[in-house]
């Protein structure tokens, strides 16, 4: 081989050797945008795109025919926080909504009772009725609230002043538009008129408070039964936010209220209060009258309030 | 995760079930392997063979892919009791039951609804009683619902979903779960996209999850 020769030999792998880098970029570069392109799917028929479905939407919630009534109980004992010793069941009744709701309509009513009503006990005589658990925990409460408004009442939730105020700051405060401006140094409450976010200690101040509202234990009751409502509101917004807050909601409640709901129970109940407008409620203080009754202060309920139960019992929510 | 035997399941109705899966770490995958196989081809090449690489263009029309199962990808949270299970462990432990579950969805809606095969109880048995009749009304809104005869084959190309778990003392007790499934669908007419973005709230009975309630969009992608 001349050196001639082996020159242009040298000159021919040389070519080759830049033609196959060449090539080699330029496959590289290709398959990289091979490699990150979006994903096109390997249809029969590529290219020819169709709609398929065209966009549907759709929700449901447990549907329940029958009206559902919950007696909520706000206990005075049980709460270590507070210094209030013994268990909730054993204390007196504090705080008693009838929590009234016709499913199919998706409306309802909150009966707030107060706790000196002067009501039968069955197999106690007459006595206020935040006795009657001290006497036979919630199952005899439950009895007297059916012998007193002849309703059947479904379910009880019971939960102390730690319950309460550890629910409240666990699901983040609740927001409560306060109706009159508070000055209770008896229940700790210092709030001004307007909607606020309660903590757990405001709320259970505003819950407690009476001995400076002008109607007393009906002030307190009625503001129970907004606590109550302002609280499905809450819930509400939440989940209308993060679906996933309806578990939060769950476990808390799990872990703060004993009830004789059984949990699927209380779950579809849960998802039909997501659809339950808090307007669609009425707080309704049961009609009393301060009276006496073997020297103790009591409330005598009004003609009226058994009226209202019977309008109750005949499905008139409104 | 849970697979299903789709292949026996659908074969006569000629579906093919090809898992997605495009996630980053393939694609670099897909890279560097192209990248070996250039390299290889090169040193051929630089060896000084004349022949052409007639037979490489050919790999990329690749034969149909073969079924594979179905797989929902599933990140799941727990909620759990004071002194109970740690939720590290307790959403460990419902992971696989709902992911079956999803799984089972998904393919009774889907899967099993592509060419008009299905008749929907099966979905339905899904739901739990109080939100069945409204689960029926709503077929189109859960699944392939009145396009399912017309479509031929269905491949799905996404299915994931998050889960938040309320544990209890030993066992889930309910969930919520938002789902995102999308395949691509064969029709007579050509093939498109369907899509499906749910939350479902769901509780745990003796005979497994229910769904309790849902909220849910099907359709073409936005």
């Amino acid at each position: 081989m001349t050196p001639r020769n082996d020159a242009g030999g040298r000159a021919r792998r040389r070519a080759v050797a830049w033609v196959t880098a060449a090539g080699l970029v330029a496959a590289l570069v290709a398959g990289l945008v091979v490699a990150v392109s979006p994903r096109r799917p390997a249809t029969a028929q590529e290219g020819a795109a169709v709609t398929v479905q065209k966009a549907h939407a759709g929700s449901a919630t447990p549907a329940f025919k029958k009206r559902i009534v919950l007696l909520t109980i706000g206990s005075d004992s049980g709460a270590p926080k507070f210094g209030r010793g013994g268990s909730m069941e054993s204390g007196r009744a504090d705080a008693l909504q009838l929590v009234v709701l016709d499913a199919a309509k998706r409306r309802g009513a909150v009966l707030s009772f107060p706790r000196d009503s002067y009501v039968p006990i069955p197999g106690h005589g007459t006595n206020k009725i935040n006795a009657a658990m001290a006497f036979g925990g919630p199952p005899l409460l439950v009895a007297t609230f059916e012998r007193l408004t002849g309703l059947t009442i479904d379910y009880y939730a019971l939960t102390s002043f730690d319950g309460l105020t550890d629910m409240v700051d666990k699901v983040g405060g609740v927001q409560v538009n306060v109706d009159m401006n508070l000055r209770d140094h008896f229940a700790g409450a210092f709030l001004d008129k307007g909607r606020r976010k309660l903590t757990g200690r405001q709320a259970l101040a505003y819950a407690r408070a009476r001995k400076t509202l002008p109607g007393g234990d009906f002030d307190r009751s009625r503001h129970q039964g907004q606590l109550l409502l302002s609280g499905l509101g809450t819930f509400q917004r939440q989940v209308a936010e993060n679906p996933a807050r309806v578990m939060t909601w769950l476990g808390v409640l799990r872990d703060e209220v004993r009830t004789d709901v059984p949990f699927p129970e209380l779950l579809r109940l849960a998802l039909l209060a997501t659809k339950v407008p808090p307007s669609g409620f009425r707080n309704l203080p049961v009609p009393g009258a301060a009276g006496m009754a073997g020297g103790a202060s009591v409330v005598h309920l009004q003609p009226s309030a058994y009226s209202l139960f019977a309008r109750i019992r005949a499905g008139k929510l409104s | 995760m849970v697979a299903y035997g789709a292949p026996e399941q659908t074969s006569s109705w000629n579906l093919v079930i090809v898992p997605a899966r495009s996630e980053p770490g393939r694609r670099l995958a897909v890279v560097a392997g192209l990248l070996a196989a250039l390299l290889v081809a090169a040193g051929c090449t630089s060896g000084g063979r004349s022949e052409s690489g007639g037979q490489a263009t050919g790999s990329t029309a690749a034969p149909a892919a073969p079924a594979q199962p179905l797989e929902v990808e599933l990140v799941a949270t727990a909620k759990v009791p004071p002194g109970g299970l740690s939720a590290k462990r307790a959403a460990q432990r419902a992971a696989p039951g709902l992911e079956k579950f999803l799984d089972r969805y998904l393919t009774e809606a889907y899967v099993d609804a592509a060419g008009g095969k299905a008749d929907w109880n099966g979905l339905l048995g899904l739901f739990d009683t109080p939100v069945r009749a409204s689960a029926r009304k709503q077929l189109d809104a859960l699944s392939l619902g009145a396009a399912a005869p017309t479509v031929s084959a269905l491949r799905p190309s996404r299915a994931s979903a998050r889960a938040v778990v309320l544990y209890g003392a030993q066992r889930p007790e309910a969930a919520t779960v938002r789902l995102a499934f999308d395949a691509t669908a064969d029709t007579g007419q050509g093939s498109g996209q369907v899509h499906l973005r749910s939350v479902l709230q769901l509780l745990a009975s003796g005979e497994g999850w229910r769904i309790a309630a849902f909220d849910s969009r099907t359709g073409p992608p936005r």
